[in-house]
């Protein structure tokens, strides 16, 4: 498996809107970016917020550039670490990638079996806070999907 | 109102067009106020498709006409000339491939499509137009 088919994203879109919509019972958005980060399907569920779809693929951009889940950064943009290791600097990152950055919990990057990143899967507009829903779980549940 | 079972159904029916015209295209689907509502990209057509694709669906469905027709509005010798030389907004084109979607009166989208030349986009937009009235079973227009 090296690159992500059109019915892979699919796939992948169609489970993170089961999950979204049955366990979580909020409408969001989900794009699947290949490994160029280009997009490959997006889907705005009804009754999702319009920017959601943006914030989506900017979150499967970011996830499939920087080849780690936007979980991993958003703790570099994270406030209190600022002046400790983690966070050190990693505030200039604000502004960076043409707009397309975006290190908000949401986008996880799908690898192959030799462990390459082959593309991504980023969610937004499900709310988080409550247990583990979050729009880290809708594309989780995207990607395990894609592995079942 | 366009919502995400309309815009899959319009986009199956692009792509099974396409997969006959053998050219593969990204389709964005977009609502009456131009927000993205879905947006598939055929395995095998380039990168920048799917982004121009929504492009072209954002202009037809801003301006509610096909976004061949807003380029008059750069027309040097026609009124109100001045909209290319503005470049007020990223997502403006006037390439042919974006088409509104009308439900008898009723504004309720707009497609984009990208592929290989604009004509081919424009006849694809108007084959998934026309399928589109046959599945809401109205007369559905550009």
């Amino acid at each position: 498996m090296n690159e992500l088919t059109l019915e892979q994203a699919l796939k992948m879109i169609e489970a993170a809107e089961r999950w979204a919509r049955d366990i979580a019972g909020s409408p969001c958005s989900i794009a699947v970016v290949d490994k160029a980060g280009a997009a490959i399907a997006v889907h705005r569920m009804d009754g999702a917020g319009m920017a959601t779809t943006d914030i989506a693929i900017e979150k499967a951009w970011t996830a499939v550039a920087f080849k780690m889940p936007t979980l991993m950064g958003s703790r570099w943009l994270d406030p209190r670490n600022i002046g400790k290791l983690l966070g050190d600097h990693a505030m200039g990152m604000i502004g960076r990638g043409k707009g397309r950055l975006c290190f908000i919990p949401g986008g996880i990057p799908v690898t192959n079996e030799e462990n390459e990143v082959i593309g991504a899967i980023g969610c937004s507009g499900v709310p988080s806070g409550v247990g583990d829903i979050s729009d880290t779980s809708a594309s989780q549940a995207g990607v395990t999907a894609l592995y079942e | 109102m366009m919502n995400l079972e309309a815009a899959k159904k319009l986009l199956q029916t692009g792509i099974e067009n396409a997969k006959e015209m053998g050219r593969p295209c990204s389709i964005a689907i977009v609502d009456e106020n131009g927000w993205l509502v879905a947006l598939h990209r055929m395995d095998g057509a380039p990168i920048p498709t799917p982004e121009i694709a929504r492009d072209k669906a954002w202009t037809a469905a801003v301006f509610r006409r096909p976004s061949s027709e807003v380029s008059a509005y750069g027309d040097p010798r026609a009124p109100g000339f001045g909209l290319n030389a503005q470049n007020w907004n990223e997502r403006l084109t006037t390439i042919p491939g974006g088409m509104p979607i009308w439900n008898e009166s009723h504004f309720i989208g707009a497609i984009g499509v990208c592929s290989e030349t604009p004509e081919e986009d424009v006849i694809l937009c108007q084959k998934v137009i026309k399928e589109m009235g046959a599945i809401l079973n109205r007369k559905v227009g550009i």
